[in-house]
């Protein structure tokens, strides 16, 4: 086990150092340089050289990747380029923001979801089958932006139920924050829900159909515990996985989301930095996200070991 | 002599020759009252002072500035003290540095607590800030500001001329000054140029006579907040350092602001508590959260995003007449377009009320292909409006020998371009000419913004975004100067001597008649040879909740809630 982790470990560390370099000079390519970024397409090109210079993005890449680096090596994720600040504190804020709706979102779609997979598994091929994989289905199709904007539409501004945007005033309590979170972990939920539904459906039947189900049942166990036992144990393994690699996207993938309600978070900060060319922005937020995805996939390996004993983390290949 | 006359006389012997020439002007019927206040507090006169010559002298009073009717500011009523207005605005892209901005959003926080040597209104008139009064010399080459006493910054420290002086130093350094300020003063006035002989006299020494300084040293010009003379640009963001009505509680990047009354102000206090300023990434979320009750006040939203706003009995539609306008640019110096009957003729394709009722549900003006915008008191109006006329236009490209041919047009994907570029593309199909659009994102259109490395620069054909400027220089001298160190964005390449000439008189010009003289000249001699096609000039609009009174939007992105206030 600790030989597995060991390995695991340096794969991400080796997986981390690529991204930042693909990061790094992928942002590159893209036309225009950071001081032109900042200053518009209408400022004198001597104004932007200055700047440049000031901001060192005038340097060679390389010059610029290895300060970076070292930097980040000695605890310093370096100062924005676009606002000055140092990176820890614009990031701050906005991983914070995005772990909130991230879990928030995964407390409401994960155990739903799961429900209507099994649900769906054992009404197999009947009308409320149908309703849960067609429908979720379905609702996964829709754009982020269509049904943010519909539940915005018809919760924020219809029936004034819920407020439009996701951000609670400073110092809101942590009901108040749940009620301005729901309506964009709901757009999640719409996403999310067919597709973990139909991967746990999919893994019920399966376990539903396996010898050691029929062995189960067969040898007289009640049919709660042949379910509880037997079927579900087995039907959430790849449940667990498609869980696992949605966090990614969920930390760091929700532009639309978060520009749609207006919540300050990872994607955005992401997006933003991205089309200002603000690398150390960019870089380190990156590297957090892919952080928290190596550990959701780690924790998720980790989880199937306990669930099925079978799949040993012994270390000898 | 009755007792309004012996005021008259009294207000004339105050006044300068400039001034006189101008109350000339207004008694004979040839600027209208608003004209009339706009100029006079350009050239440094007391707004009681013309409100009375406005009032005693009678004169026109129609306006043929805006077409828009409700002014920039929401009624005035009896409103509650205090209270907490949330505004919604447009995410800053930068650091709060006087030195560095050059959009929207950062220019509403500049303004947020900042205050200018005046404030550039509604009604292009100058509203006396920091500076008490200013005047010209005899030419316009030297301008001498006098700055109030007894204002102090929010941290205690009494402002000086000496901060005034360093301000401006600072922006208009050529080696790191602000890139934005110097496209408005580069050419006007340059460093080294100002002195402060005492506390409260700031003297400017002009590069050449220039009627509509002022103007360009005001909130229009956004950068230009006066800050402490020791305080790095750089820092400004920290502190919020200015001397405005607001102070800076708390300012978080990519999210928002919140500023607190200044009781110390040196003028009337604001009425607000608090302005909480919130960011937006884009309008969409902007407008709902005004519909949903999340703010009472959005800054800047557009015709296109905003369309539920317009008629919506629950929102109050701020709009103000500006400048803001796209230019259609066709390169002089390139096939097919070296003949000027040829871009004519695409000028003339155009439906240009079509556009303003298609693509602004008719909150524009139209243009007539100089940047002489109907708001400015100095545009000719008398100068023939361009209008459609297909046939007319066939027969220039015939004349031209340009019949059938085919030409690309590049521009970039942002605001209504796109759409105006189809119907741009749409009128030229009806004179036998095909357009191939290419749109792409707003970086590769502008490139590097130099000439040789810039789409924008180089394309024969391109339609590019201009903000509102309050006087038109920098449309005259960037966009179509032929000297290439003033000419900058010159993408049509135009040459013209003559222009040029003209040009350097028109910003010379210090009273509203000889402008208009030579704005005349300049609007036949662009007409002519139609090296951009200006299609309209678009309003600037802001909303707000209904019970919201006395906000005030400027159409350069700052934003003056000092009077605003919540009706019951």
């Amino acid at each position: 086990m600790g030989r597995f982790l060991l390995k695991r470990l340096g794969l991400a560390a080796i997986t981390l150092f690529l991204l930042s370099v693909i990061v790094f000079f992928g942002t590159q390519v893209l036309p225009g340089n950071v001081g032109r970024r900042i200053l518009g397409p209408f400022a004198d090109q001597s104004a932007v050289d200055a700047l440049n210079e000031r901001l060192g993005t005038d340097r060679g890449l390389l010059t610029q990747y290895w300060d970076w680096l070292t930097g980040l090596f000695t605890g310093d994720f370096g100062t924005s380029l676009a606002q000055n600040v140092p990176v820890t504190e614009l990031m701050g804020n906005a991983l914070v923001n995005s772990l909130k709706l991230a879990a928030f979102a995964f407390v409401l779609v994960v155990p739903l979801a799961i429900f209507g997979g099994v649900v769906a598994a054992l009404r197999r091929d009947r009308l409320t089958d149908r309703i849960i994989t067609i429908g979720g289905l379905s609702l996964s199709v829709v754009p982020e932006f269509v049904s943010g904007i519909i539940l915005i539409l018809v919760f924020g501004l219809w029936l004034d139920l819920l407020p439009v945007s996701a951000r609670a005033p400073a110092g809101a309590s942590i009901p108040t924050q749940l009620e301005y979170l729901l309506l964009p972990a709901l757009t999640l939920v719409i996403l999310l829900f067919g597709y973990i539904a139909r991967i746990t459906r999919a893994g019920t039947i399966e376990a539903l159909d396996a010898d050691y189900t029929r062995t189960a049942v067969l040898k007289g166990l009640p049919r709660r515990t042949v379910l509880k036992r037997h079927v579900l144990r087995n039907s959430l393994l790849p449940t667990i996985a498609v869980v696992a690699t949605q966090t990614g996207y969920l930390i760091g993938g929700l532009v639309v989301v978060e520009t749609l309600f207006n919540y300050p978070g990872m994607g955005r900060l992401i997006f933003t930095a991205a089309t200002q060319k603000d690398v150390p922005v960019l870089e380190a937020a990156v590297l957090v996200v892919g952080t928290i995805f190596l550990i959701a996939m780690l924790f998720a390996d980790l989880l199937y070991s306990l669930l099925n004993p079978r799949i040993r983390y012994s270390g000898t290949e | 002599m009755d007792e309004t006359q012996r005021r008259i006389d009294e207000v004339r012997r105050e006044s300068t020759e400039l001034e006189n020439h101008l109350i000339d002007e207004y008694v004979s019927g040839k600027i209208t009252r608003r004209e009339l206040v706009r100029r006079g507090t350009v050239v440094g006169m007391s707004l009681p002072a013309l409100s009375f010559i406005a009032a005693a002298c009678g004169g026109d009073d129609d306006d043929d500035g805006g077409a828009q009717t409700g002014g920039a500011e929401t009624t005035a009523g009896a409103v509650q003290p205090g209270g907490t207005v949330r505004v919604a605005l447009i995410q800053p892209t930068t650091e709060p540095n006087p030195l560095l901005v050059q959009d929207e959003g950062g220019a509403g926080m500049l303004g947020a607590t900042g205050e200018y040597l005046s404030f550039s209104d509604e009604n292009l008139a100058l509203q006396p800030r920091i500076a008490e009064s200013w005047e010209p010399n005899e030419d316009g080459s030297v301008w001498t500001f006098t700055i109030r006493s007894g204002v102090t910054f929010h941290n205690g420290q009494a402002l000086t001329s000496e901060d005034v002086v360093t301000t401006f130093d600072k922006l208009i350094n050529p080696d790191g000054g602000s890139a934005n300020a110097q496209s408005a003063l580069g050419g006007v006035l340059s460093a080294g140029n100002i002195e402060a002989p005492d506390d409260t006299t700031v003297v400017f020494n002009l590069d050449a006579p220039n009627g509509n300084f002022p103007t360009l040293v005001s909130s229009a010009n956004y950068n230009a907040i006066i800050i402490p003379a020791d305080l790095d640009p750089a820092d400004w963001g920290q502190t919020f350092e200015g001397t405005g009505p607001f102070k800076l509680q708390s300012f978080t990047p990519q999210q928002g602001a919140t500023f607190v009354r200044n009781d110390a102000y040196w003028g009337e206090k604001a009425n607000p508590d608090t302005v909480e300023v919130r960011f937006y990434a884009e309008e969409a979320p902007m407008i709902v959260a005004l519909q949903g009750d999340e703010v009472d006040f959005l800054e800047h939203f557009s015709v296109a995003g905003g369309a539920a706003l317009l008629d919506n009995p629950d929102v109050q539609v701020i709009g103000i007449s500006t400048a803001t306008h796209r230019q259609l640019h066709m390169r002089t110096d390139k096939e097919p377009f070296t003949d000027n009957r040829v871009r004519q003729a695409i000028a003339l394709a155009i439906d240009r009320n079509a556009l303003v009722d298609g693509l602004w549900e008719g909150r524009a003006e139209i243009g007539n292909d100089s940047p002489f915008a109907p708001l400015y008191p100095s545009t000719d109006p008398s100068v023939p409006q361009r209008e459609q006329d297909i046939d007319q236009a066939k027969q220039l490209l015939a004349d031209a020998g340009a019949e059938g041919f085919t030409v690309q047009l590049d521009t970039w994907d942002g605001f209504e371009i796109p759409d105006l570029a189809q119907l741009v593309k749409n009128a030229a199909a009806e004179i036998g000419v095909t357009i191939n659009l290419n749109i792409t994102d707003a970086g590769t259109y502008y490139g590097d913004g130099v000439f040789g490395k810039s789409t924008w620069l180089d394309s024969v054909m391109g339609i590019t975004d201009y903000g509102h400027r309050p006087v038109p220089n920098v449309y005259l001298t960037a966009a179509l100067a032929g000297d290439p160190k003033l000419g900058v964005w010159n993408s049509a390449h135009f040459k013209n001597d003559e222009y040029d000439e003209l040009v350097r008189q028109y910003v010379a010009a210090l009273d509203v008649d000889s402008q208009r003289t030579v704005a005349k000249q300049i609007q036949e001699l662009l007409l002519e040879e139609t090296p951009i096609i200006f299609p309209y000039f678009y309003n600037f609009l802001s909303a707000a909740k209904p019970n919201l009174q006395g906000a005030v939007s400027a159409a350069t992105g700052q934003f003056d809630l000092s009077k605003a206030g919540f009706t019951a």
